[in-house]
């Protein structure tokens, strides 16, 4: 062998290496779904979300990540911002992993949860524009308007508009009062007083509120998911602002009710790490697993949520599939809030919804 | 001192007497603090009561800068003043409404046999047992327009009535959670009550309405009393039964607290108004109190 050959051999080699270094650089965060064995033996992780068969459903989805890495899973919740603000402050963190509403991580992204780094999670499964900087989604859902089979028979509301218009569509009307302002539907009042929701300003909160205010004091303002299926199984309002788990449940308990899927609101749940956790890389382990094709399609199944990796094929009976979000044709249909003016107007948002929950 | 006892201390074994002389001036300091008996309690009030109202009242003036501003937006914001009032008129409608149904109800439970009394007893406390949660949402069920009550009404040829998400709603469920909270301290105090003073009344010619107005109800006062500061006091800060029974024009003040320390993470404002119902609860009290004592007086003279 020469010398030139030698030095191409050595040259060859340098570059298979570079070429490996490289390729590991940008796949360096593992695939969603890896779980890695036995490898937080002896480690403890506190999973907190809202409880119910949502948090039986995020357990079940986590079964095998606990299994074989051998951690310790507590559960806690139901999540509250402000007992999280308290641990943070008091830096004595003892949630790892939480589940928020959609809004919370983006209004308190670096103070009260972590930046993600993105390369210790795959987040190339996840629906688009669905990670912020601060979360990635738990799972998706919708608020969708479903209205009194009886009450409008040949003719019923096909959208917000129809919502809006008490003169055509009379009756009474049921809106998610169960905490922070909806975004979307102040955003439907808007355009459906003839606004444009394309450069919102604060004044155009005002007048999506005003919107709401005039259908009329007999509105009700349900404020658990428990009372809007109740609600709707004792037929008590004839339009409804439901969550579609809810709806489905009612749907199934024999509620005679219809959805009308145009501009249905797309939420989602958030997980998050909060500032100061102990083990960040076992909290980035546990959502990374939760992220997976198998994990998502457990959580679907379990609780009849959307899954967020577009890969899981949950099998669900045809009652589930009917609400489920993430069809080709739903993900068309869906209404995305924006998300980026709600976060710079909560305070103003929050103190005017607050208002016009308390009759003003 | 205690050497002074030592010499003048009868004969007896030595660690038996220096056992004595050793307790004795104990046995006089607890004497001369009988609070000291309270320190438990008073150690135990200070750390779950105190401390933390002292934090919310500190923090109502230091977030999210030192000074009253979250006092001004309180009382510059409508909204806050109208739910302040709605609080305490709810309240009172409860305390009212508790009083009527409880007072008849007290005095049968002083009149009947023993079996009986234990009937009417456990009627109160069985209910009492059970969660707030759980009994409102049977007023749900009971209130709501397609509910029980709406039902009836419309099967007998009435129209419906609208009781759920209204503050008539709210106040009929709240009355409910709350009537052993007034049935107890009245029937206490009407077991109390000598029966043989009505009597004597009506021997000397008073009518029972008369008796009753003159005799039986000033002795049982203090009772009435005693029930309506606790009812008044609960039903101020309720959170449940409102949220679930009531409708926007029903919304209470703790309602308030939470979406401000819940949602908006405002400790300042949340505590400001918890502050400022503490505080409107004092000043009722202590117009309440001078007329108070006063029947109590009235009462006891007769």
């Amino acid at each position: 062998m020469g010398y030139k050959s030698a030095l191409a051999g050595i040259a060859g080699a340098t570059a298979i290496a570079l070429v490996s270094t490289f390729a590991a650089s940008a796949q360096e965060a593992p695939p969603a779904g890896t779980i890695v064995d036995g490898s937080l033996k002896g480690k403890t992780l506190t999973f907190v979300s809202y409880g119910g068969i949502y948090q039986d459903g995020q357990n079940a989805a986590l079964k095998d990540f606990v299994d074989k890495t051998g951690v310790t899973l507590l559960n806690d919740g139901p999540t509250e911002i402000a007992k999280l603000q308290a641990q943070v402050e008091s830096k004595n963190v003892t949630w790892d992993v939480v589940d928020t509403a959609d809004l919370p991580p983006y209004v308190h992204c670096g103070t009260l949860f972590q930046k993600l780094d993105l390369s210790k999670i795959d987040v190339s499964h996840i629906p688009a524009g669905q990670v912020g900087e601060c979360s990635v989604p738990a799972m998706n859902y919708g608020v969708v308007l479903m209205y009194k089979n009886d009450t409008y028979k040949d003719n019923p509301p096909k959208g917000w508009k129809d919502f809006f218009d008490t003169e055509k569509f009379p009756g009474i009307r049921a809106i998610d009062g169960s905490g922070d302002p909806i975004g979307g539907l102040i955003e439907q009042g808007v355009l459906a007083d003839g606004g444009s929701v394309e450069n919102m300003t604060p004044a155009d909160i005002d007048k999506g509120i005003a919107k709401i205010k005039a259908l009329g004091p007999d509105t009700i303002y349900w404020k658990t998911g428990a009372e809007s299926q109740q609600l709707a199984e004792s037929g008590e309002a004839d339009m409804i602002l439901m969550w579609t788990g809810r709806a489905m449940t009612a749907v199934k308990n024999g509620a005679q009710y219809t959805p009308v899927w145009q501009d249905w609101l797309v939420v989602m749940d958030q997980l998050t790490i909060p500032v100061g956790v102990k083990d960040t890389d076992a909290a980035y382990a546990l959502i990374n697993a939760y992220l997976g094709k198998n994990a998502q399609e457990v959580l679907t199944e379990k609780t009849s949520y959307s899954p967020i990796n577009n890969e899981a094929q949950p099998k669900v009976d045809p009652s589930v599939a009917a609400f489920l979000t993430n069809t080709p044709e739903r993900v068309k249909q869906g209404y995305q809030q924006n998300i980026k003016f709600w976060v710079q107007n909560f305070d103003a948002a929050s103190e005017k919804w607050t208002a016009l929950m308390a009759g003003n | 001192m205690s050497q002074t006892i030592d010499t003048t201390a009868p004969g007896g074994s030595g660690p038996r007497q220096a056992n004595g002389v050793a307790a004795q001036p104990r046995r006089w300091r607890l004497a001369a603090y009988p609070s000291l008996l309270a320190l438990p309690a008073v150690l135990l009030l200070i750390a779950a009561m105190a401390y933390p109202l002292l934090t919310i009242v500190s923090r109502s003036f230091s977030e999210p800068e030192w000074g009253l501003q979250n006092y001004v937006w309180f009382f510059s914001t409508d909204v806050n003043i109208q739910v302040l009032l709605r609080t305490f008129s709810i309240s009172a409608w409860v305390t009212l409404v508790c009083v009527i149904a409880a007072y008849p109800y007290a005095y049968l439970m002083t009149v009947v046999g023993p079996r009986m009394r234990l009937v009417l007893i456990l009627c109160v406390l069985v209910p009492f047992w059970v969660s707030g949660v759980v009994r409102t949402l049977a007023w749900v069920i009971l209130l709501q327009d397609s509910g029980v009550i709406n039902s009836v009404l419309k099967a007998i040829g009435f129209g419906g009535v609208k009781l759920i998400r209204t503050p008539t709603g709210v106040v009929i469920g709240m009355a409910q959670v709350l009537l052993p909270f007034m049935i107890l301290p009245l029937y206490s105090v009407m077991r109390g009550i000598d029966l043989r003073l009505v009597q004597a009344a009506r021997s000397l010619g008073a009518r029972p309405a008369l008796a009753f107005w003159q005799v039986y109800l000033p002795l049982s006062l203090p009772g009435v009393f005693a029930g309506a500061i606790i009812v008044f006091i609960l039903a101020l800060g309720f959170y449940i039964t409102p949220a679930l029974l009531g409708g926007p024009r029903s919304t209470m003040l703790s309602t308030l607290v939470q979406s401000q320390v819940l949602s908006l993470l405002n400790w300042g404002r949340g505590g400001a108004m918890g502050v400022v119902l503490l505080v409107s609860t004092f000043i009722l009290l202590a117009l309440a109190a001078p007329l108070m004592r006063q029947r109590h007086k009235q009462a006891s003279r007769s």
